[in-house]
């Protein structure tokens, strides 16, 4: 029977007689059809038809005692685990089951029984989990695999019920400190106690000892690379060096695994030493470029890996006023093929890298962007180039030639995008030529978008002393003020009253009459009503009452006043980003957003008290590259001092016709063949073996 | 740390599942489609970590299918969650051959047994091929009966919980042979003025052993900082390196195999070779290189009548080697028509599917230098609106017995402590161009 045949809805009775026809027929050839049974059982539970096989518990217990297939306990430990909410009374047969399956010595098997006694939220399994529990950490003749699932059984357990896991505190960090357990299962024990402490508040911190913190580390090499991660990720936050030489020394231990060919390794070594750095007073610079590079080095692994970098690195820009990480904006170019989300997150690091010595080469990029055939990639690149000009007050003028350059490229979505990202410049730099502005409104009548229009009226508003005729710009707006959108409404509302107070003519006046009068007695909104009445009164509080103590110099103080400086902020909140730093690689460090914000009852994490604590997170002393600083044996290895200031990416390219010289030519003599890439095989296999058979000194 | 694992296809539909806890109801799934949907309408940019409801998803897309990894915390390790994904997709290759939807539905029984193996309680635990291949085989398990000795019952081998959990014990070969790949991808953004943007070498040194027992190996590079060090680190002044074939490697990242507090310390490259097929280690360059396979594209469009290509490539190697299936993929825009060639080496095509044509070159000597031109007629009405296009010019190349970068391996030390046998080291080199070897059009 195929598999897909397995997959279709059945009735529990029509189950239950192909168990007994296939009972009844003491053969061989039964055992199949049993087990085939079985298998429509679990298909059926998978595809969600759980209280039809509810019913079936009685044949699947009966099954349970009599048949000792590996593959028919499997499915019965799963029957159980599907059942578990249904609180079925046959549970407490199956207990026994369960319990003689635990006994038995088949290992899958007492793993299999340990995880299905965690997992059933009943106190007798409880009960039963504990005492197998016991025997199974504290007997050192089990073996690795049973003790892991042991672990787990325990935060099984605390899931379900909060208190169960409380007694095991302290046997786990025995088991972490215990030489003779296996080391995978010392790793373990870590990362549950790790686990157990994030989601229970009020349980101590735990706090590793220096020797048990380098004990965990020196079993590295025994494990596999998953518990590394687990070692890691475990030693960050629960080890708190006391003194800078411990931690220094520290640092240089963990540096080595950033080399590993795992991501998840080397972003979990990463996060230790960004911790561990919170605890020096100095760092070699070389460090810092070991860890800038690693950094790179990961950006060319898969799409979605690349992406959780990229966060990351946003996250490291963000943390200090001189970026911890030294890496070349070019790695961050956009690359034709890459993914949406990809670009997306380099053009917002492209802009946080940016500074006045690297601007003009990001805004080329930024340029080549801003014509792309995606929309949503290009309306991105203008909007960063507007931020940039806001950003940087020395290079404004080249952020906005570049912009005004765009403009003439002449697509819609382009001068849309621009003049909306025009309103933020001008209003950090007010003092713009005429001519800027004359170029900006000539496209008075393409814009469309709200945003874009609210804008334009934005900039005819605001700088309509240079604009000689900006009534009649302003008129497009406001001729079809019933018809556009709120938030122009808005604008054109404002604006109208703004050039009333401005200057006081009866073509101003009548403007502003006819917008003030259309919004009190055609607007549906009514916060646009609310709001042109309010302008009507403060108006005729002027006009009408002589003695009213505002005057008209009040008023347009009040309408046309003094605009507040604009400043971008890119700073996330320092207790935020502790947290985050300390998350690194985690999905909190994706959306940036602090896990207490999202779980209230998790523990924040937080840099541990330590008398060695920086304080403040930019005092932290750089020390040059030279070999006469201390412990210069691991620091200043050649690979990591080598000089990145000769190896800039973008050099000028004027001698084409010259073969390139850094080109290595090989000798033919050591080529082998290998199936796998497609260079051609050497025909004669006898020739081979004549330049090969030596092998090498 | 992920609580389940999900096979879904290509519009979110779950294939297949694995729990690993109980944490987050099996209805969670049944969003993932609209999810996508709805993160695609949104803003087109579909990241790979959505979130609903306080259950996060992280997913890669492999052929038609979706991995989805999901989870409660926001602390978990995605980058583990990832990172396993993608090794679940090399394992489940070794054993189904393509990962698609219809193989992951034939293959079902063993899939879910290698989703037991590989990860625990949502830990990953065995992820190497070879191990796993020893005791999940296609075949189920019989269980013996508890009143035998228990010696015969099957349980995973006992070096998992050793220290080398890569490889089994008791390999044999007649004839050992360790066979050493050393690929180096060029990775190039060229700007339309012929200005190198960025350029990275990014190199690969592949293992395939066939090695019997528990050899130790040791590998030998002509790399500045493995080479140079121990003299340097002994006088403490640093002589500037005299060896000109010494190179510099950056970023190393190595096998889990490796001894990475070795290197450290030693700079030397010691390791117990998984059997089989692995990547040893991979390192990235950054030294400015010029354009391998040099190229300059010149589209001139008249408006409305045609388009003319102009397009040198020259092979910017030495007279001795050459380039091999040379590619030059230069777009145009959409609906051309009556493509017209004129070249005299490799063969031109204009595949309107990818709507760019396409120059092929079997055999590029070095140092040659080949033009085509191409002609193509534009539709006399076009869509106004149409901003243009600005897809780069793709090249790919190969060059067989060549390093860019001068990388060389000086010795491979096989070292078997109880057997003690010869075995034969091969290396070979190629450079190929990498996924991005690009030159930007205006």
């Amino acid at each position: 029977m195929s598999d897909q045949r397995v997959f279709t809805r059945h009735k529990a009775y029509e189950i239950r007689a192909e168990l007994q026809q296939a009972d009844n027929k003491r053969f061989k050839a039964s055992a199949a059809r049993q087990k085939n049974a079985l298998k429509k059982i679990i298909a059926n539970i998978t595809m969600g038809y759980l209280n039809e096989m509810a019913s079936l518990f009685p044949e699947i217990l009966k099954f349970w005692s009599i048949d000792d297939d590996m593959e028919v306990k499997m499915a019965c430990h799963q029957y159980a685990l599907a059942m578990a909410p249904t609180k079925s009374s046959h549970f407490e047969e199956a207990l026994k089951l369960i319990q003689d399956d635990f006994a038995s010595s088949n290992e899958r098997l007492r793993i299999m029984a340990l995880n299905t006694l965690s997992s059933i939220p009943r106190p007798s399994y409880y009960s039963a989990c504990q005492k197998c529990l016991e025997s199974v950490l504290t007997r050192s003749s089990e073996s690795a695999d049973l003790k892991r699932a042991a672990l787990h059984a325990i935060l099984n357990m605390d899931q379900a019920d909060k208190n169960s896991a409380r007694p095991y505190v302290s046997f786990l960090s025995q088991i972490i400190n215990e030489q003779r357990q296996f080391p995978s299962v010392r790793a373990h024990a870590l990362s549950v106690l790790d686990a157990l402490n994030e989601s229970h508040k009020d349980l101590p911190p735990m706090s590793l000892s220096h020797d048990t913190c380098f004990n965990l580390l020196e079993l590295l090499p025994e494990l596999n690379e998953w518990d590394h991660t687990l070692i890691l990720n475990g030693l960050t936050a629960n080890y708190v060096p006391q003194t800078h030489s411990e931690s220094h020394h520290l640092i240089e231990v963990v540096l080595p695994h950033l080399q590993h060919v795992n991501t998840s390794v080397s972003l979990a070594a990463l996060k230790l030493i960004l911790y561990l750095i919170n605890y020096v007073d100095s760092i070699h610079e070389s460090i810092v470029k070991r860890l800038s590079s690693s950094v790179v080095a990961l950006l060319n692994k898969p799409s979605e890996l690349q992406f959780l970098v990229l966060r990351n690195v946003i996250l490291l820009l963000l943390g200090r006023d001189k970026p911890f990480l030294q890496i070349d904006v070019s790695y961050f170019f956009v690359e034709f093929n890459d993914p949406i989300y990809i670009k997306d997150t380099k053009l917002e690091i492209l802009y946080l890298l940016a500074k006045e010595d690297n601007l003009r080469q990001i805004l080329q990029e930024l340029k080549d962007y801003a014509t792309d055939i995606d929309i949503q990639m290009s309306r991105k690149a203008i909007r960063a180039i507007g931020n940039l000009a806001v950003k940087l007050e020395n290079s404004v003028d080249d952020c906005i030639n570049v912009l005004l350059d765009l403009l003439d490229f002449g697509v819609e979505y382009i001068i849309q995008e621009i003049i909306s990202v025009f309103r933020n410049v001008m209003r950090k730099y007010p003092e713009q030529d005429s001519e800027t502005i004359k170029r900006l409104v000539a496209f008075n009548d393409s814009v469309q978008e709200p945003e874009s229009r609210s804008a334009m009226i934005w900039i005819i508003t605001q700088f309509s002393r240079s604009l000689p005729n900006f009534l009649t710009l302003f008129r497009v707006f406001s001729d079809n003020f019933g018809e556009e959108s709120l938030e122009v409404q808005f604008s054109v509302l404002n604006s109208s009253v703004k050039f009333f107070v401005r200057t006081r003519s009866s073509e101003t006046e009548e403007l502003c009459l006819k917008i003030l009068k259309t919004a009190v007695d055609n607007a549906d909104n009514p916060d646009l009503r609310e709001r042109a009445l309010m302008y009507w009164r403060l108006l005729s509080l002027v006009q009408q009452r002589a003695d009213s103590n505002i005057s008209l110099d009040d008023i347009v103080e009040i309408v046309d006043g003094e605009l507040p400086l604009i400043t971008l902020n890119t700073r996330l909140d320092p207790a935020v980003l502790e947290e985050l730093e300390l998350n690194i690689g985690s999905i909190a460090s994706i959306y940036l957003k602090p896990i207490g914000q999202v779980f209230r009852l998790n523990r924040t994490m937080t840099l541990p008290q330590s008398p060695v604590l920086n304080r403040n997170r930019d005092s932290l002393e750089m020390i040059p590259d030279t070999r006469s600083s201390k412990s210069s044996a691991s620091y200043s290895d050649p690979i990591s001092t080598r000089s990145r200031a000769g190896s800039s990416p973008v050099k000028k390219m004027n001698d084409h016709d010259k073969p390139a010289e850094t080109v290595n030519h090989l000798k033919m003599k050591r080529r082998t063949t290998i199936g796998s890439s497609k260079v051609t095989r050497k025909p004669s296999i006898l020739s081979r073996r004549i330049s090969i058979k030596r092998p090498f000194t | 740390m992920a609580s389940c694992v999900y096979f879904c296809d290509l519009r979110g539909k779950c294939i297949l599942s694995r729990r690993y806890r109980d944490d987050i109801p099996s209805s969670a799934i049944e969003k993932f489609p609209t999810l996508l949907v709805d993160a695609e309408q949104e803003s087109a940019v579909v990241p790979p970590c959505l979130s609903h409801n306080g259950v996060y998803y992280s997913f890669i897309q492999h052929n038609d299918i979706y991995l989805v990894s999901m989870t409660r915390s926001m602390s978990i390790n995605v980058a583990q969650s990832l990172a396993f994904l993608y090794r679940l997709v090399e394992v489940l290759t070794e054993y189904v051959k393509t990962v698609e939807e219809e193989s992951i539905r034939d293959n079902f029984v063993i899939i879910y047994e290698l989703l037991d193996e590989m990860m625990d309680y949502g830990i990953p635990q065995i992820t190497e091929t070879k191990m796993l291949k020893q005791y999940i085989t296609q075949k189920s398990f019989k269980l013996i009966k508890s009143a035998k000795k228990s010696k015969n019952v099957v349980r995973p081998p006992s070096q998992l919980t050793q220290s080398v959990s890569w490889r089994p014990e008791g390999i044999v070969y007649k004839r050992n042979e360790a066979f050493l790949d050393v690929v180096e991808s060029i990775n190039m953004l060229i700007s339309a003025q012929g200005q190198v943007l960025r350029s990275e070498i990014l190199g690969k040194v592949k293992v395939k052993s066939r090695l019997s027992g528990m050899p130790d190996l040791k590998l030998g590079l002509n790399d500045k900082g493995i080479f140079t060090s121990g003299t340097d680190l002994a006088d403490g002044t640093a002589p500037p390196t005299t060896k000109k074939s010494n190179i510099e490697l950056e970023d190393l990242k190595f096998h889990q195999c490796v001894r990475l507090s070795k290197f450290e310390n030693e700079k030397i490259i010691t390791f117990i070779p998984p059997d089989g097929d692995f990547e040893l280690m991979n390192y990235r360059l950054t030294t400015p290189i010029k354009p391998l396979i040099w190229c300059d594209v010149k589209i001139q469009v008249h408006s409305r009548s045609r388009i003319e290509i102009h397009c040198r490539a020259a092979a910017q190697i030495k007279k001795k080697s050459t380039a091999n299936n040379v590619e030059i993929t230069i777009p145009v825009p959409e609906d051309v028509d009556s493509p017209k060639f004129r070249y005299f080496h490799g063969s031109v095509k204009y595949l309107p599917e990818k709507n760019a044509i396409v120059w092929k070159i079997k055999t590029f000597p070095g140092g040659k230098e080949y033009s085509m031109a191409a002609q193509m007629g534009l539709p006399s009405v076009t869509d106004v609106d149409t901003p243009k296009s600005k897809r780069p010019v793709q090249v790919k190349f190969q060059i067989p017995y060549f390093t860019t970068s001068g990388i060389q391996v000086r010795y491979l030390k096989v070292n078997e402590p109880k057997l003690q046998y010869q075995s034969y080291p091969w290396v070979r080199y190629i450079t190929q161009s990498g996924d991005d070897y690009t030159i930007r059009t205006t």
